[in-house]
């Protein structure tokens, strides 16, 4: 297989290009680079110009085939038809699914940490301003309205501590907000309505388990203390998949790292 | 020169405290050499397994100022595994063997024990500074060691740090008698602190400029140390969840406009919007601001703050600022030197139309001439962005641009950025440290191998196509020091093309790249004077060993590599190997 069909109109299915290279949509952009280069400072090369690069790259893709064939298979979305579609490219053969990536953004841990504590505050301060502005006598948790996020659904949500009494309620209120939006990134066949209920989430029988980061940041299960214990010091929430318990308590500042320095 | 006596030469040596200079001087001549080392005070270890405690106090038995780096740069972000290494406990044993009058230590990135800490408090009567960045590993019980056992101590600042706060009492362990603190950051430490402690020792410090207090010392307790205090220079503050009160807020708008000297604010981790009004008289003598803590603050509070700093060289905010933000700050601070964005929308997927894109970037590469510094996390960018911001700002010294979705073409043209940031490589000849993101080529190397000859720090992920883009830098960029690179195709061929040039770069960073054990053992067998590290968390060492054999071909999850004259350490945990 040599170069990829310049044609837009034949447009590479993925398992087409195995192991052609890997940027094939520099053709189109070259189409763009002329009315470009107006606007550009020039910056050519020595001894030639963007032809010499792709020349370059082609025969480069033959020499290192075997080694690229696993981060071509992950493939390439800069189709025509998928312009927008700003999918993640995946290098590296571990990741095999758009999600969250070890390390990135480059952002440090205290800095993460202070992010997601503040998030219950954005809550507060929205709910305050519906009022009439004046100054609050009273204490600021009108709402405790904490951010939470499901593993595979790219969708976060927010939920209203203060509407809940107790555990079971939180569960059931997860299960509704979630569960039509996992069916959703399931693709579920579309027989079954809103897809599968999310049971499960406190005891670690279920697919999915509930987790939650306090106010020092660090990861636990939801469950253990006492429901009021627990809504004074959670910051955020967080569905993960049960069998990813361990190493998702594991990241990031969770007690037994503490512990160990 | 050699005609003058050694005292006359020593003198004038004494003018240069560059360590570049230093180091320079030290290659002239044999007496030269000599004079330099007896005279040196200061000393700065960028790797501190490039060399040993014992060989540098031989060589600088005068020194009084050691600057140590211990963990390479990414384990900022999690890629290095916390056992690691960097462990300041030998060297301060060594130089307290050896008697050195040490009175300053700076540490980056290094584990530090509250044994270490006690060592150092009894073992160095004219201690003066301490200044810990990155750290972790100790508590506050090692706090309260330096706190009571340094006489002298003039300096103790510890910038995110992870440290083990007990709750103790180690304010207290100051003695009366320490009257001599300049500078005073607990920022980091995240549990409470005795208030009238602090109170105390703020009161009998005249000579305080710089405090930088944390998140538990309430409004009424600033307001009485800012009172105490009003001459100082740099300020931290806690977090004020609450609007303060009518009297509360009068007395520390008048503790804070007595602080005429103040020139430098940061702390916030959270603050109401009328607290920060109350910092309104004081906002036009700020040269440095970081409100980067203050994570919801809306745009408007700051923007608010902001067009009152026209004095502003530094500047670290969060997006949230937004580009019109950005605006103002554009045509506000004209003296801006270092802007650094940073984003506050870390986990959520809902679009958030507040956050900054290109359009922040170029308004403040066009209003800010002397802007030289700059780090900026944004969600999209475009290639006539950066070319506009090229033109606008010349004078880069560091450029770092951080896409937050890996990959992320110019979303306006969907192409790679390689022509944006050539051409801030080709317009910034000054540039010295410049970090890539977004959707990149081979190109964009070639760019940079061309034209950042200045170029010492490159920080590269998800980018490039293949070797070529390596070794365009690696044969381009004459004075690169420390290349860190992640997720990106580059293999055995670009790790082994010219193993010379790791004798000029500290160290080397590889993460999820091509280059395999088999790479990896050639190049430590041609080049003795490296330590290649092999990372590998999830497997020990002796399952390594047992398949040596067949898995040469094994691509490497992590590799560092840097020079050193020591040769490998002895203090490598199970998931370290060193060819």
């Amino acid at each position: 297989m040599e170069g990829c069909p310049r044609n837009r109109e034949t447009c590479p299915k993925l398992l087409d290009l195995i192991p052609q290279e890997r940027k094939w949509y520099h053709d189109e952009g070259k189409n763009n680079t002329d009315q470009e280069k107006k606007l550009e400072l020039r910056l050519a090369p020595p001894g030639g110009d963007e032809e010499d690069g792709s020349v370059m790259k082609k025969k480069n893709t033959k020499k290192e085939a075997e080694d690229k064939t696993i981060f071509n298979l992950s493939g390439n979305h800069f189709s025509p038809s998928n312009k927008t579609n700003y999918a993640p490219h995946h290098i590296s053969q571990k990741r095999t699914a758009p999600g969250p990536v070890v390390g990135w953004p480059p952002v440090r841990s205290f800095r993460k940490n202070l992010a997601s504590s503040s998030s219950s505050k954005l809550g507060n301060d929205q709910i305050n301003k519906s009022g009439d502005g004046e100054k609050q006598a009273e204490p600021k948790r009108e709402g405790m309205f904490v951010k939470i996020n499901m593993d595979s659904v790219p969708i976060g949500r927010k939920v209203d501590l203060s509407a809940y009494g107790s555990y079971e309620q939180l569960s059931f209120a997860v299960d509704k907000l979630f569960r039509g939006l996992l069916a959703a990134q399931r693709d579920a066949s579309g027989g079954e309505g809103e897809g599968k209920p999310i049971i499960g989430l406190l005891d670690g029988k279920g697919e999915f388990t509930l987790t939650y980061e306090d106010n020092e940041g660090d990861k636990m299960l939801v469950g253990d203390v006492p429901w009021q214990m627990f809504v004074s010091s959670v910051k955020r929430l967080r569905v993960i998949k049960s069998s990813e318990i361990s190493s998702a308590l594991r990241f990031g500042c969770s007690k037994e790292d503490k512990m160990r320095n | 020169m050699n005609y003058f006596p050694d005292e006359v030469i020593e003198h004038i040596f004494d003018f240069i405290s560059s360590h570049k200079d230093r180091n320079s001087i030290s290659l002239v001549s044999k007496s030269w050499h000599k004079i330099e080392r007896c005279s040196r005070k200061s000393v700065f270890i960028g790797n501190c397994y490039a060399i040993n405690p014992e060989r540098l106090i031989q060589r600088f038995p005068s020194l009084r100022s050691l600057t140590l780096k211990g963990k390479p740069h990414f384990a900022d972000f999690n890629l290095v595994p916390h056992e690691w290494g960097g462990f300041v406990h030998p060297w301060i044993v060594a130089l307290a063997k050896a008697r050195v009058e040490l009175e300053e230590l700076r540490l980056k990135r290094m584990v530090v024990s509250d044994e270490s800490l006690e060592l150092l408090s009894r073992s160095f009567a004219s201690f003066k500074s301490l200044v810990l960045v990155s750290c972790e590993g100790f508590t506050t019980d090692g706090l309260a060691s330096v706190a009571a056992n340094c006489r002298h101590l003039r300096e103790l600042d510890l910038q995110e740090n992870e440290i083990d706060d007990h709750r103790g009492q180690w304010l207290n362990c100051f003695p009366e008698s320490s009257t001599a603190l300049t500078s005073l950051n607990f920022s980091c430490l995240k549990g409470e602190t005795n208030l009238a402690a602090l109170e105390r020792l703020v009161a009998r410090s005249p000579n305080l400029e710089s405090l930088k207090v944390n998140r538990a010392v309430p409004l009424d307790a600033l307001t009485r140390l800012m009172s105490c205090a009003p001459q100082l220079v740099d300020l931290g503050v806690g977090s004020y969840e609450n609007e303060p009160d009518q009297e509360s807020f009068m007395k520390l708008m008048a503790a804070i406009k007595k602080c005429t000297e103040l020139r430098s604010l940061s702390g916030f981790s959270e603050v109401a919007p009328l607290c920060l009004t109350a910092f309104y008289p004081i906002c036009q003598n700020l040269t440095s601001l970081n409100l980067s803590y203050a994570a919801e603050i809306q745009g408007n509070h700051l923007i608010r703050f902001i067009q009152f700093c026209k004095r502003l060289q530094r500047l670290w905010i969060l997006d949230s600022i937004g580009d019109k933000g950005l605006e103002v700050v554009a045509s506000t601070c004209k003296e801006l030197q270092e802007l650094r964005v940073f984003p506050s929308d870390l986990h959520d997927e809902e679009d958030n139309d507040t956050a900054v894109t290109e359009i922040g970037l170029v308004a403040i590469s066009a209003g800010c001439p002397k802007l030289h510094s700059i780090l900026y996390f944004c969600k999209q960018m475009t290639n006539a962005a950066l070319i506009t911001v090229a033109k606008n700002c010349p004078n880069f010294i560091r450029f770092r641009l951080c896409i937050l979705e890996p990959n992320k073409p110019d979303h306006t043209t969907s192409q790679s950025l390689d022509e944006g940031f050539g051409a801030i490589v080709q317009a910034c000849k000054g540039l010295r440290r410049l970090s890539l993101s977004g959707l990149l080529t081979d190109k964009v190397f070639l760019y940079i191998g061309m034209y950042a000859e200045q170029l010492e720090m490159l920080s590269i992920a998800f980018a490039g196509d293949t070797d070529k883009g390596m070794l365009y830098v690696l044969n381009g960029c004459k004075k690169m020091r420390k290349l860190e690179i992640r997720d990106s195709p580059f293999g055995n061929t670009a790790l082994l093309a010219d193993v010379d040039k790791y004798r000029t770069m500290r160290s080397l960073w590889m993460s999820s790249c091509e280059v395999t054990l088999g790479g990896c053992k050639r190049l430590a067998r041609n080049a003795p004077w490296l330590n290649v590290e092999i990372i590998n968390e999830n497997e020990n060492n002796d399952l390594m060993m047992e398949r040596n054999e067949e898995d040469e071909r094994e691509k490497v999850d992590r590799l560092y590599l840097y020079r050193t004259v020591v040769g490998a350490r002895k203090d490598a945990p199970p998931c370290v190997t060193i060819l």
